[in-house]
């Protein structure tokens, strides 16, 4: 069976290589016990699957989708591997945040408790699998590819509490996975395939499929944290260390953020008749999380819940459905992505050396951790959406998009609601930020840490030395991470230009089933 | 409709037992739930007995829909792996489910 399409500068089967070199190597990893090649294979997959995103990024800016049918079955009956900009896009960032976590989880140590390199491979075969496949029940099988490894990590490291999260990380898991197959399964009985392209080629989706297609959504939504199911998210990520939050955040919520644009650009293509529905939980996600901020007492905590006013912002995109809000959309997730990560690892340098996230431990940090200070400024600058990071332009585009109008002359009542909803959750996020930082880096300067030996682990509370400082490879990557968010200020156009075509490329859906089906 | 009466009597038990305290409860909650979406699953296709799907041996016209059982094989093994991992973070840890708030360790 013929695939590549005629031109094509590489064969299309050569992408099932992003999903077999991170499980061979999670594989190599179990059976090789060397702390170096570990290192080396928790920084060097990323590192190769990110370079070969950006190749086919190239590719794909004259072959707009690559498809593979697994073993050459009949194309429509195979399980498809499809690449186009928006998944290259993905793979590319979803790989930076993961070397960067990687090289935290390096610094501080945690590489090398038992089997985290194999964990986090396995973890990343699940995310790149899910984000190249183009059948639905083979994405639900990804999904769990990856959520399995991180019911073991989450119980890895961090605070003692993480124990018993860890149950309710699972059981909330296995539940949303059961609510996704069941959707599958509904998808499968109303339409009779669950291959993506196939549904894409319908002339209409009718109404009991698109409820089925809603089904696979929430779940999708529960996964990604958004309001009001994303409680379980907050009480559970914080509780893992730093360095696991920030893949956790950079890696399973995105995968989900990826299926449900998946689904509205590629699917549907114009909204379903439920999307008030969506609409609705956008809203609430960008309000309760921008509020609950101001009632959290760990700063990791108030970065969960901002993760879910995140997610709100992103959903804008898709609730509009239009080339303009879906670009902006996908900017955000980009934009989210790095800034979270970002953030969550430079707090976890703070969290290493001063022994405590919680608020009322920690104080006066400005005066000390000068360098600190400045990373953390532009982090939650980015995160309410103020320049000079790329914050900005997330937010401005996705003003523009729901300003545009989409019928008649006039901004959309769901526009305007959309626009306030995003003005007053920056207003809220800003308080709730400012909150976190009066408590972390202003007032009296700090007399007591928590020091933490590898030996012994954390220690109780001693009396500060003057020398105490945060080193500088805790810090770097997630400076690195920030500082890909203020050069998206600086120099937007590029990703601009990527994230335009990945939005032509969902909507418009032609060269997708023709990739994959042959025909169309 | 046997079917469809299986589906709602297993997912009635499954969330009353999944949110029992108990954790070795709430697995079995879990299972329940679990094969209640194989048999939803399964009614995707066609419930009717056919014969097996295997080309040679059944006309296509009567031979069974191949697809939602290869769903369900995949998603038994699936559940299994996690029923086994949930069932030994019962057992390791703290004696936290039975009466009491779990003890972690941390001060707030």
């Amino acid at each position: 069976m013929e695939q590549t399409p005629v031109g094509a500068p590489i064969d299309s089967a050569l992408l099932l290589l992003l999903i077999a070199v991170p499980l061979g190597a999670a594989a190599l990893s179990t059976l090789i016990k060397s702390r170096t090649f570990d290192r080396g294979l928790l920084i060097g997959v990323p590192v190769f699957v990110g370079a070969s995103a950006v190749g086919l990024l190239v590719v794909h800016q004259d072959h707009p989708v690559l498809a593979h049918s697994v073993g050459g079955y009949l194309n429509g009956l195979a399980i498809p591997f499809v690449s186009d900009t928006f998944a290259a896009l993905l793979l590319l960032v979803t790989s930076i945040a993961a070397v960067m976590c990687g090289w935290f989880l390096i610094a501080t140590g945690e590489d090398q408790y038992r089997f985290v390199p194999a964990l986090i491979l396995m973890m990343l075969t699940g995310v790149y699998g899910a984000i190249l496949t183009g059948d639905l029940f083979n994405m639900f099988v990804f999904v769990e590819v990856m959520v399995l490894p991180s019911y073991a990590l989450i119980a890895v490291t961090g605070t003692w509490r993480r124990l018993a999260v860890g149950r309710m990380f699972v059981i909330v898991n296995l539940l949303t996975s059961t609510l996704l197959l069941i959707g599958v399964g509904f998808v499968y009985a109303t339409t009779g395939t669950v291959n993506i392209a196939t549904l894409a080629n319908m002339e209409v989706i009718d109404e009991s499929a698109q409820l089925a297609l809603g089904l696979v959504v929430v779940a999708f939504l529960i996964k990604a944290g958004a309001a009001p199911a994303h409680t379980w998210l907050v009480r559970s990520y914080p509780n893992t260390s730093a360095g696991m939050m920030g893949l956790f955040s950079a890696l399973h919520s995105k995968v989900a953020i990826y299926a449900i644009f998946r689904i509205f650009g590629t699917i549907f293509g114009e909204p379903p008749a439920w999307t008030w529905a969506l609409a609705v939980i956008a809203v609430a996600s960008i309000l309760i999380g921008s509020l609950s901020g101001m009632a959290e007492k760990r700063v990791r905590d108030t970065l969960a819940v901002q993760m879910t006013s995140g997610v709100g912002h992103i959903l804008v995109g898709v609730v509009l459905l239009t080339s303009t809000a879906l670009q902006a959309g996908i900017f955000y997730t980009v934009h989210h992505i790095l800034t979270m990560a970002g953030l969550l690892l430079v707090f976890g340098a703070v969290e290493q050396v001063y022994g405590s996230g919680l608020y009322r431990k920690l104080s006066g940090l400005a005066a000390r951790e000068k360098p600190t200070a400045v990373l953390v400024v532009l982090g939650l600058f980015s995160l309410v959406g103020l320049p000079p990071t790329s914050g900005l332009w997330g937010k401005v585009g996705l003003v523009v998009g729901a300003a545009a109008p989409t019928e008649g002359d006039d901004t959309s009542v769901l526009g305007w609601v959309l626009i306030a909803a995003i003005v007053v959750g920056s207003v809220l996020s800003l308080f709730a930020l400012i909150r976190l930082w009066r408590a972390v880096f202003w007032g009296d300067a700090p007399t007591s840490y928590h020091p933490d030996s590898p030996l012994t682990g954390r220690s109780p509370s001693m009396s500060l030395p003057t020398d105490v400082r945060i080193p500088t490879r805790l810090l770097t990557p997630g400076a690195i991470l920030i500082g890909l968010s203020v050069l998206l200020f600086v120099a937007p156009q590029p990703l601009i230009e990527v994230t335009q075509r990945s939005a032509d490329g969902l909507l418009s859906h032609g060269d997708y089933i023709r990739a994959v089906l042959g025909h169309g | 409709m046997i079917l469809a009466v299986t589906v709602a009597v297993l997912v009635t038990g499954g969330v009353y037992l999944t949110l029992q305290r108990s954790m070795v409860r709430a697995v079995f909650g879990m299972t329940m739930i679990s094969h209640a979406a194989n048999f939803m699953l399964l009614a995707s296709g066609v419930s009717a007995w056919r014969g097996e799907p295997i080309d040679g041996r059944t006309d296509v016209s009567l031979a069974a829909d191949p697809l939602p059982q290869a769903f369900v094989l995949t998603a038994i093994v699936i559940t299994l792996a996690v029923t086994i991992f949930m069932l030994s973070t019962a057992v390791f840890g703290h004696d936290d489910d039975q009466y009491r708030l779990p003890e972690t360790g941390e001060e707030r």
